[in-house]
C-alpha cells in the first residue's frame, strides 16, 4: 500500500521550503542562527522522499510488478472531461525519480556547508525545496497537468535562483532571459494539454501515449509539436540554447543540479515519456533526431572554446542532451533514458567539482586536430556560440520590447490624457511660468484650465477632463478666432498621422498583425 | 580655456606618454598574478609612495573605492568596547587640526571643545538630509517634538539638566531647540512637499522667485529665470564634456545622457575574446591566428563577425577594414575618431583600463611577464588590449548616437549637439546624476524614453528643464550652497540632542561659534572619520600587546640559552603557527620554537621526484640559482619505475574522466555512463563522511603510486658558476655553509643547539578551492616550504658543511641532529623527510619529539576550532584534529581554514620576550637575538625581507576586508574559474581579484604593529639608510615600535617626530595554567594572557 503515499514524495521537500519561508516571514530562522534548523528541515524532508522512494522500490522490484498508475483523487471533473490526481509508477518514473532524489539530497547537503554565512541562506534553501519538490512532480505526476505544475515551479524557482545576487544586474537580466525563453515552452506545453484535453476527455500520459487512431492525425502531430516546443525549451536545444549558458550566474551547486545535472533533462524526460506517442510519426522521429543532431554539434563546438569552467561543462552537457535525443529519434529510448539518469548523476558531480578544475587540470586540455583549429569561420561561430543569442534578440527581444515601447506611448499620449491625469493640466509648475505670466499682464493664467475645478474620483477626473477641453476648445478655436486655431489643429492631425504611418511601416507591427490574422484563423 | 597652440604637446611626445601610461597602469590596476601563482601583495601597492591616508584619498579619488571600513562597522566595535571613548579622544587630539583646546562655547560654565564635538559626531552619524528626508524626518518620524532615537539615556538626562528653566516637556524642548537652531543660523523653514510644485501657489512662486533672485546680480530685464536656467544648462553642458578625458570616457557621458550603459554590451563580446586570447588551456581550441596578438586577432574575427549586422550595426565591417594593422596606430587613430583632446589622451586611456580593472590587471600583468607559461608564444602586448577597448567603445557608442540624435560618436558632436539643444541635455543630465523627486523623475524618464530626434519637441524639454531649476530653488529641494535647514541646521540640531545641548545653550552662539562647530562637522570628511576612527582601533589594540609585553617581561624562556634546550623547532614566521608553538612549548618546556621567512634562507628551484619542471621556492622578489632535485633512494629505482607508469596511468585516468568528459561528445557519452557508477558512490561518502572519504582516498592513493623512499641531490658537480639565468644543479659546499651560517646568525641560533633543530616548513591542502595558493607559504612565492627545509636540513648534517662552519667559528655538536618538516596548516598534519637517516642514537629522542609535536597539532586544531562555526563547541583535541582534517578532504567546505585572517602583529627578536603569553594567533614571530648583532646588520636584513613580506599580508587582508566587494573578490559561492588564471562571478564578470569573503569575515582590519627587540639608535641608522623602509614605515603602512633588550622600554616610531615612548596604562594580566584555559568555551577575539611558566630551570 505504500503506493497511496506517493503524493508525500514531493510534497515533503515542498512542505520543507515553504517551512523556510515561513521562518523568513515570520524571522524563526533568520541569519546565522537559523542556518542549523534551516539545514535539518530540508536535509530532513529531502532524505525523507528518497527513503519513501527507495521502499516503494524494495517492495515493487522483487515482485516484478510496478504499481503502475496510482489514482489517489479526482481533482477536477466535468461531464466527459476530468483531471486526476495520479501518479505514474512505471521503471522510468520510479528510475529518474530515484536519481532525482539521490542528486538533490546530494546537493542540498554540499550547500550546507558552502552557503554558510552567507546572507540569502534560507532563501536558497527554500528555493532548492521547492525546485527538488517540482523535479519529483515531473518525473512521477501520472497526467501532463500536473507534470506542467512541476515544470513551471522548476522554471520559478530557477528563475529565483539564476538571480540569487539580485544586487548584479547581469544576473538578474539572465535570470529574465531564461525565465521568458522558457515561457516560449510553456506556451507549447499548454497547446498541447488543451489539444489533449479536447481529444481524449483527459491528460493522462497513458490515454495520450495510446492516442486514439480514430482521431485526426493533425491534432496529434499538434500535441507532439506542442509536448516537443515544451522539451526544447527546457532542456536548452538549437535554437534555445543560449539561456542555459547565461543561467550559470547563481551559487555552484544550484548551477550544478539545475542545469548540469536535473532540469536540462527534463525535456528527454518528457519525449520518453511519449514514446508511444512519438512512434506513431516517423515525421517526428526525424525531427527528434534533426534538432538532437544540431545540438549536439552546438554543444561540442561550443564547448571547445569555453575558457571558464561552467560554461564549458555547461556546453558539453547540451551536448549530451543532443545525442539523447538523437536515440529517441532512432527509437532508442531506453538508451536515452539510462543515459539521462547517469548523465545526470556524473554531472552533478562535475559541477561541484568545478571550483577545483584548476588543481584537477594537469595539463592543458588536448588540442583539437588541425583541420578543424585552422577553420577560421567556424572557431569564430563557435566562439559567438553560433549568433543564437543575438538572433534571439534580432527576432523576439528587440520586437516586443518596442512594441512595449509604443504601447506606453499609447498609454501615455492618449490613455493618460483622456483620462485625465495631471498632466494635462496646465498649471503653473516652474517659475519661468510664473514669471511670463506676470509679465504678460493679462491678469490671466496661460492654459490655466486647471484652475476651473478640480475633481476627486473617477467622475470628477471625467468631468475636469471634459471642462478643460471644452476650455481648451473654446480657447483655440474660438476665442483666437478660427484661423489661427484651425491651422495648427490641422498640422498637430497631420503630425499623428505622419507618427501612425511610421509605426505601422515597421516591421514588428507587420509582425503583430500576421500573429493576429493567425490568432483568427486558429 | 587656455590657450590651445603653447599647450599641446607634440605627437612624438604623445607616442612617449602613452608608452609610458602602460607602466604606469601597473601603479592602480590590480597586480594580482594568474591565481594559481597568488602571492599576497599590498591591494594599494601602486600608492605607496604616499603616507597611508593619503594614498586611500588619492585611490579613491581614481576609482571610487573607500579604503576604511564602513562607519556602522566601526560604531559596532565601539558598542562592543573594542574601541573606547578615550581611544578615540586620543587620536582626535593628537590630530593637529583638531587638537585647539579652545572651547567652541560654554555650557553652564562647562566649555565644549572641538575634540568633543568631533567625538560626538563620530558616534552617532550626523549628516545632511535631503529635503524629503527631513519632510519626513518631521511628519513621520515627529523629529519635532521627540528626541531623535539614537540619544542615549544619558545625553538626554545630560540635555534636561542643562536647562535653567525647566520646560514642561520633551516636546516643547526639543520644538524649541529646532527654532533655536533655524534662528542662529538665520533661517527659515516650513515643510514643503514636491508635489506640490507643480501646481504653484501664487504666493510661494513670488516667494521664490524673489529669493532667487536675490542670490544673483543679475535681476532686472524679462524673462530674468528663463535666462538663468539656460545660463544654468550652458554651464553643465560645458563642464561636463571639458571632463571627457581626465575624469570622463565617451562610455560615461553617454550613461549620463541615456542611462543606456555600454559596457553591459561590451562586456560579455569582450570578455569571449579576451578569455580565449589570455586562456592558459581550459579551451582545446583556440584563435587559429592567436600567435599574431590580440588586436590582430580579434580584428580578423570581428571583420567576419555575424553580431554586427545582427545587432544593428552593420556599417561596423567597414569601418573595422580602414583601421591601421598596428595596434599603437589604432589608439591613436580611435582617440582622434572620437575627438579627445591629445592632451587628455593618457587619461583617457587610463579611465578606459579602469573600468574593467580585473581584466586589464590580468593583460597587463601578463604583458609585463612575457616569461610566464602559457600556450602563446608571442608577447602579450598592452597595447592590443586598449586598441580593441577603444574600437568597442566608438562602435557601440556609435549605435546609441545614432538612434537617439543622428550624429557620429565623436565629442565634438555631441558639444554641437546639445549646444542647439541644452535644456535636453540639462533634464537628461540631471535625472541620471541626482535624485530629483518622483514628479520630475517619471517625466525626465518618460522624456528620455519617449525621446524621437525627428518628433522632438524642444519647448517640453524646455519646460522640464524650468522645473527642475524651480524644484532646486524651491526649500523642498536641498540647496548645497550656504547654510541650509537641511544641512546646517538640522545637524545642528542633531549634534545639540546627542551632546544633550538645549535651545537656551544654542541660542547664546554667535554666528563664529556657530561657523566653527559646523566647520568641525565639515572638516570631518569620509576619509578623515575613518582614519580617526582607524587609528583608535590600532591603538587600542595596541595598548593591549604593549601592556602584555611589559607583564611578560622576564618571564620568558631562552634569553640566553645557559642551558640546552632538547631541541629548537624553527617554525615559519606565519602568524598561523603562533598556536601550535605556544602548545608545544606548554607540552615541554624544554624546546625551543623559533621563527623565520618560510623558505629558511635557501632559494631553490625545486624539481620533485613527480615533476616535470621546476619550481622556484623563496620569496617572489628573489629568482633562484641553484635547482634541488628529488631522486628516489638507493635501491628504489625499480620501485621508481613502476611507480611512475602507476602515477602516469592515475593521471591519465583522472584526465580522461575529468576532461575528456567535457571535450569530447560521443567517447564522452560511454565515459560518463560508466564513471556514472563510480561517482555515485564517491559523492555519497565525500559529503556525508568527509573525514572517512578522505582517509579512504589518501590510502588507496598511497598504495597505488606506491610510496617510494626519496632523497635529495643538494651537492653541485660542477664548480661553474650558477646564475639566474645558468642556475645550477646543487650547492658547493662553500654555498651550503654560506646558507647554513647566515640563517643560523639571523635567527640567533649560533650556539646552544639542542640535540634536534627541525625545519618546519609550511602549506596548505584542501579542496575545490581556487585561492589554494592564498593560503601557502608566502615566502616561498604562495607554495609548500617543506623543500626548503629539507633542503636546509640536509646541507646543515653533512660533516664537510659542518667543518667549514666550525672554522668560521659556528660549532654545531656532534650529536646535533637537523630535521626538515612540513606543517600543513589545514589539516595539522606533519610530514618528516628523511626520518631514516637519523643516527641510530637519537632516534628514541626523535621518537618523543615526534609524538609531542603530534599533540601540539591536536592542541592547535583544538584552539582553531574554537573558531569554526561547524566545530561542535565542546570537544576534545583528538576530535578537533579529526573535525580540521575532515574539513580539509571536505569539497563542500568554503572555508577549509582561516588563513591569515586577524593577523594583526609582528615580533621581531627573542622568544623570551613572547613566550608565556597568549597571542591569539595574531602574530607573527620572527626570531633575532640583539644581543649577536650589535650593529644591526642582522635586523636590516629582516627588516627588509619580513617587512614587505608581512606589510602585504597584512595589507591585503586589511583592502580586502574594508571593502570586499570592490578591493576583494567577493563571496565563492558564485566563482566561476576563468582560463584556469582567474575567477569570475557567473560566466561574464570583471575578473575578481583580491581575497574572497570566506576568507576575510573574521579578519580584523587594522594595520600591522611591529615590534622590534632593538635600540632605537640602531633602528634609526637602519631606517635612515634604507629607502624601502622608509617608504613602508615613513608613510604609515606598517606601524614600528621598539622594545629596548635591556630596559624593556617600548617606544612607538612617529615618522614627524622619530620614536616616542609608549605611555599607555600598565595593567596586571590575568594568569592561566594553560592556553585552552583562557580561549576555551570562546568563540571571539581574545585580549593576551599569561600562561603559568612550567617549572624548568630558566635557560
Amino acid at each position: 500500500m505504500a503506493e497511496q503515499w506517493i503524493w508525500l514524495v514531493p510534497l515533503l521537500p515542498t512542505l520543507a521550503s515553504a517551512w523556510i519561508l515561513l521562518g523568513m516571514l515570520f524571522g524563526f530562522n533568520r541569519g546565522e542562527r537559523g542556518e542549523r534548523q534551516t539545514a535539518l528541515v530540508i536535509q530532513t524532508a529531502s532524505l525523507l522522499s528518497l527513503l519513501l522512494l527507495l521502499a516503494l522500490m524494495f517492495n515493487a522490484v522483487p515482485r516484478q510488478q510496478l504499481p503502475g498508475l496510482i489514482d489517489i483523487t479526482t481533482w477536477f471533473s466535468t461531464g466527459d472531461y476530468q483531471i486526476k490526481l495520479n501518479f505514474l509508477l512505471d521503471g522510468l518514473a520510479l528510475g529518474l525519480s530515484l536519481v532525482v532524489a539521490l542528486v538533490s539530497l546530494l546537493s542540498i547537503r554540499f550547500s550546507v556547508n558552502y552557503m554558510h554565512r552567507e546572507a540569502g541562506f534560507q532563501r536558497f534553501f527554500a528555493i532548492l525545496g521547492l525546485f527538488n519538490g517540482a523535479m519529483l512532480l515531473i518525473v512521477l505526476a501520472g497526467n501532463a497537468m500536473l507534470t506542467f505544475i512541476g515544470w513551471e515551479l522548476a522554471g520559478v524557482s530557477s528563475y529565483l535562483l539564476i538571480a540569487y545576487a539580485y544586487d548584479r544586474p547581469n544576473a538578474t537580466e539572465n535570470a529574465t532571459r531564461a525565465f521568458v525563453t522558457n515561457r516560449i515552452g510553456d506556451t507549447g506545453f499548454i497547446l498541447a494539454i488543451t489539444f489533449s484535453f479536447i481529444l481524449l476527455g483527459n491528460v493522462d500520459w497513458p490515454s495520450i501515449n495510446a492516442g486514439n487512431e480514430n482521431k485526426a492525425g493533425f491534432s496529434l502531430v499538434i500535441i507532439m509539436i506542442g509536448f516537443l516546443m515544451a522539451a526544447m525549451a527546457k532542456s536548452a536545444l538549437v535554437p534555445f540554447s543560449s539561456w542555459i549558458t547565461r543561467a550559470l550566474e547563481g551559487p555552484t551547486p544550484s548551477s550544478a543540479v539545475f542545469y548540469g545535472s536535473l532540469m536540462v533533462h527534463s525535456g528527454v524526460y518528457l519525449i520518453i515519456r511519449l514514446q508511444p506517442l512519438f512512434e506513431q510519426s516517423p515525421f517526428m522521429m526525424f525531427i527528434l533526431i534533426l534538432i538532437g543532431a544540431l545540438t549536439a554539434i552546438y554543444g561540442f563546438l561550443g564547448g571547445l572554446v569555453q575558457t571558464d569552467v561552467k560554461s564549458s561543462l555547461m556546453f558539453s552537457t547540451t551536448g549530451q542532451v543532443g545525442l539523447m535525443f538523437i536515440s529517441c529519434g532512432l527509437g532508442l529510448f531506453e538508451i536515452a533514458a539510462w543515459h539521462l539518469g547517469l548523465h545526470a548523476i556524473w554531472r552533478a558531480y562535475h559541477f561541484l567539482n568545478a571550483p577545483a578544475m584548476l588543481h584537477l587540470m594537469h595539463k592543458p586540455a588536448r588540442p583539437v586536430p588541425a583541420w578543424l583549429q585552422n577553420r577560421k569561420w567556424l572557431y569564430l561561430a563557435s566562439v559567438q556560440r553560433f549568433w543564437l543569442d543575438n538572433l534571439a534578440n534580432a527576432m523576439l527581444v528587440r520586437p516586443a520590447l518596442n512594441m512595449a515601447h509604443d504601447v506606453q506611448r499609447f498609454d501615455e499620449q492618449i490613455v493618460v490624457r483622456a483620462v485625465g491625469l495631471p498632466n494635462s493640466v496646465g498649471a503653473i509648475s516652474s517659475l519661468a511660468q510664473w514669471e511670463e505670466y506676470k509679465d504678460d499682464n493679462t491678469g490671466k493664467l496661460i492654459g490655466d484650465s486647471g484652475a476651473i475645478g478640480r475633481g476627486r474620483g473617477a467622475l470628477g477626473n471625467l468631468m475636469e477632463w471634459l471642462a478643460s477641453v471644452f476650455s481648451w476648445f473654446e480657447e483655440h478655436l474660438v476665442l483666437k478666432g478660427g484661423d489661427e486655431g484651425v491651422i495648427s489643429l490641422i498640422q498637430h492631425a497631420g503630425h499623428y498621422l505622419n507618427r501612425l504611418e511610421k509605426l505601422l511601416s515597421q516591421p514588428r507591427y507587420l509582425f503583430l498583425m500576421i500573429i493576429l490574422t493567425f490568432a483568427v484563423i486558429l | 580655456m587656455q590657450t590651445e597652440n603653447n599647450s599641446q604637446p607634440s605627437v612624438k611626445d604623445v607616442r612617449q606618454q602613452i608608452r609610458e601610461l602602460i607602466d604606469h597602469l601597473a601603479h592602480i590596476l590590480p597586480g594580482q598574478a594568474p591565481i594559481k601563482d597568488f602571492v599576497h601583495h599590498n591591494t594599494l601597492h601602486g600608492f605607496q609612495h604616499l603616507p597611508f591616508p593619503a594614498a586611500l584619498e588619492a585611490a579613491r579619488k581614481v576609482t571610487g573605492i573607500d579604503g576604511y571600513l564602513p562607519e556602522n562597522e566601526f560604531r559596532k566595535l565601539y558598542k562592543q568596547d573594542r574601541i573606547t571613548r578615550q581611544d578615540l579622544l586620543d587620536v582626535i587630539r593628537s590630530d593637529k587640526n583638531f587638537a585647539d583646546d579652545e572651547p567652541v562655547l560654554t555650557c553652564q560654565s562647562k566649555p565644549i571643545t572641538r575634540a568633543e564635538i568631533i567625538l560626538t559626531a563620530l558616534i552617532n552619524p550626523i549628516t545632511t538630509v535631503t529635503g524629503c528626508q527631513l519632510t519626513w524626518q518631521i511628519e513621520e518620524q515627529h523629529a519635532l517634538t521627540r528626541f531623535q532615537p539614537d540619544v542615549s539615556e544619558s545625553s538626554r538626562k545630560h540635555f534636561f539638566s542643562n536647562m535653567r528653566q525647566q520646560v514642561s516637556s520633551e516636546a516643547s524642548a526639543i520644538t524649541e531647540l529646532w527654532s533655536a537652531c533655524l534662528r542662529v543660523l538665520d533661517l527659515q523653514h516650513f515643510v514643503l512637499h514636491p508635489e506640490e510644485l507643480v501646481d504653484l501657489d501664487p504666493d510661494d512662486a513670488e516667494k521664490m522667485l524673489s529669493d532667487s533672485l536675490h542670490e544673483t546680480i543679475e535681476t532686472g530685464g524679462e524673462h530674468v529665470t528663463r535666462r538663468m536656467v539656460l545660463k544654468e544648462a550652458e554651464k553643465l553642458l560645458s563642464h561636463t564634456l571639458g571632463r571627457v578625458g581626465p575624469e570622463l570616457t565617451i562610455r560615461d557621458v553617454l550613461h549620463l545622457l541615456t542611462g543606456q550603459d555600454l559596457l553591459e554590451e561590451i562586456r560579455p563580446a569582450l570578455i569571449r575574446h579576451l578569455s580565449a586570447y589570455l586562456d592558459q588551456g581550459m579551451a582545446a581550441w583556440h584563435h587559429p591566428q592567436r600567435q599574431l596578438g590580440f588586436y590582430a586577432s580579434w580584428k580578423q574575427s570581428a571583420l567576419q563577425d555575424m553580431t554586427w549586422s545582427l545587432d544593428n550595426m552593420s556599417e561596423i565591417t567597414d569601418e573595422l577594414n580602414h583601421l591601421p594593422n598596428d595596434a599603437f596606430e589604432t589608439v591613436i587613430t580611435e582617440l582622434k575618431l572620437i575627438g579627445i583632446p591629445e592632451k587628455h589622451w593618457p587619461q583617457y586611456l587610463e579611465r578606459l583600463a579602469l573600468e574593467l580593472p580585473g581584466w586589464s590587471g590580468m593583460f597587463l600583468w601578463r604583458s609585463q611577464n612575457p616569461g610566464y607559461e602559457s600556450l602563446l608564444p608571442e608577447h602579450v602586448d598592452m597595447m592590443d588590449y586598449l586598441a580593441v577597448r577603444l574600437i568597442l567603445e566608438r562602435l557601440y557608442a556609435r549605435r546609441i548616437c545614432r538612434d537617439q540624435w543622428s550624429i557620429g560618436p565623436r565629442l565634438d558632436l555631441i558639444r554641437w549637439y546639445f549646444r542647439q539643444h541644452p535644456y535636453q541635455f540639462m533634464v537628461r543630465y540631471i535625472l541620471h546624476t541626482s535624485r530629483l523627486p518622483e514628479y520630475l523623475t517619471s517625466r525626465a524618464q518618460s522624456l528620455v524614453k519617449q525621446f524621437n530626434q525627428e518628433f522632438d519637441d524642444d519647448n517640453q524639454w524646455q519646460l522640464l528643464a524650468q522645473m527642475i531649476w524651480t524644484w532646486r530653488q524651491s526649500p523642498a529641494s536641498d540647496n548645497p550652497v550656504g547654510h541650509s535647514v537641511f544641512g546646517s541646521a538640522w545637524r545642528l540640531f542633531r549634534l545639540a540632542q546627542h551632546m544633550g545641548l538645549p535651545a537656551e545653550v544654542i541660542a547664546t552662539c554667535n554666528k563664529s561659534q556657530v561657523e566653527d562647530i559646523l566647520n568641525c562637522l565639515d572638516a570631518l570628511t569620509e576619509g578623515v572619520r575613518g582614519f580617526i576612527w582607524l587609528q583608535a582601533y590600532e591603538n587600542h589594540y595596541r595598548d593591549q600587546l604593549f601592556n602584555a609585553l611589559v607583564n611578560n617581561r622576564g618571564r620568558g624562556r631562552w634569553a640566553s640559552r645557559e642551558q640546552r634546550p632538547q631541541a629548537q623547532v624553527v617554525f615559519c614566521m606565519d602568524d598561523r603557527e603562533e598556536g601550535i608553538r605556544r602548545h608545544l612549548e606548554e607540552l615541554n618546556p624544554a624546546i625551543e620554537t623559533m621563527g623565520a621567512a618560510g623558505f629558511f634562507g635557501v632559494a631553490i628551484n625545486w624539481r620533485g621526484m613527480d615533476d616535470e619542471k621546476i619550481t622556484p621556492l623563496c620569496p617572489v622578489v628573489v629568482t633562484p640559482a641553484h635547482e634541488i632535485r628529488e631522486i628516489p633512494a638507493a635501491g628504489e629505482e625499480q620501485k621508481k619505475t613502476a611507480h611512475d607508469k602507476r602515477r602516469q596511468l592515475r593521471l591519465k585516468l583522472s584526465e580522461v574522466f575529468y576532461q575528456e568528459t567535457r571535450r569530447n561528445l560521443f567517447t564522452s557519452s560511454v565515459l560518463i555512463t560508466s564513471s556514472a557508477f563510480v561517482a555515485m558512490p564517491v559523492l555519497l561518502t565525500k559529503l556525508f563522511l568527509p573525514f572517512t572519504s578522505g582517509q579512504i582516498s589518501n590510502w588507496l592513493l598511497k598504495s597505488f603510486d606506491l610510496n617510494i623512499n626519496s632523497r635529495i641531490v643538494i651537492n653541485a658537480q660542477t664548480n661553474t658558476e650558477a646564475s639566474i639565468e645558468h642556475p645550477r644543479l646543487g650547492f658547493t659546499d662553500e654555498e651550503q655553509a654560506d646558507r647554513v651560517q647566515n640563517f643560523l646568525r639571523t635567527i640567533g641560533l649560533q650556539q646552544g643547539l639542542g640535540s634536534f633543530v627541525v625545519m618546519m616548513g609550511h602549506g596548505s591542502i584542501s579542496q575545490n578551492n581556487p585561492h589554494l595558493s592564498a593560503y601557502d607559504c608566502g615566502a616561498c612565492s604562495g607554495r609548500h616550504g617543506g623543500p626548503n627545509a629539507r633542503t636546509f636540513a640536509a646541507m646543515a648534517n653533512r660533516p664537510e658543511v659542518r667543518k667549514i662552519l666550525k672554522d668560521r667559528g659556528i660549532d654545531i655538536p656532534k650529536d646535533t641532529w637537523v630535521m626538515g618538516a612540513e606543517h600543513n596548516t589545514c589539516d595539522e598534519t606533519i610530514t618528516w623527510y628523511d626520518i631514516d637517516l637519523i643516527p641510530d642514537t637519537l632516534k628514541p629522542a626523535f621518537t618523543k619529539l615526534q609524538a609531542e609535536l603530534k599533540q601540539a597539532t591536536k592542541m592547535s586544531a583544538h584552539e582553531r576550532s574554537r573558531r569554526f562555526a561547524s566545530a561542535p563547541r565542546k570537544l576534545s583535541p583528538a576530535r578537533a584534529l579529526r573535525h580540521v582534517i575532515g574539513r580539509s578532504t571536505d569539497f563542500s567546505q568554503a572555508r577549509p581554514e582561516l588563513g591569515h585572517a586577524t593577523n594583526a602583529a609582528a615580533f621581531i627578536g627573542r622568544r623570551s620576550i613572547s613566550q608565556g603569553t597568549f597571542y591569539d594567533r595574531r602574530v607573527f614571530l620572527i626570531s633575532y637575538d640583539p644581543t649577536q648583532d650589535l650593529e644591526g646588520k642582522v635586523l636590516e636584513a629582516i627588516l627588509l625581507a619580513a617587512g614587505p613580506v608581512g606589510a602585504g599580508i597584512n595589507l591585503e587582508y586589511y583592502f580586502s576586508t574594508v571593502n570586499n566587494d570592490k578591493y576583494g573578490c567577493g563571496s565563492k559561492v558564485t566563482h566561476n574559474v576563468t582560463g584556469l588564471f582567474g575567477v569570475m562571478e557567473g560566466t561574464a564578470s570583471d575578473l575578481r581579484t583580491g581575497l574572497p569573503k570566506q576568507m576575510i569575515e573574521i579578519h580584523e582590519a587594522m594595520r600591522l604593529q611591529i615590534v622590534v627587540e632593538a635600540s632605537t639608535e640602531v633602528l634609526t641608522t637602519i631606517y635612515k639608510r634604507q629607502a624601502p623602509l622608509q617608504e613602508l614605515v615613513g608613510n604609515g603602512w606598517l606601524l614600528l615600535n621598539a622594545i629596548d633588550p635591556d630596559s624593556g622600554e617600548i617606544t612607538m616610531f612617529k615618522p614627524e617626530q622619530g620614536f616616542v615612548k609608549w605611555e599607555g596604562e600598565v595593567s596586571n594580566l590575568p594568569e592561566v595554567a594553560s592556553s585552552t584555559n583562557w580561549y576555551a568555551g570562546h568563540q571571539t577575539p581574545l585580549t593576551p594572557a599569561l600562561i603559568k611558566q612550567a617549572e624548568f630551570a630558566n635557560g
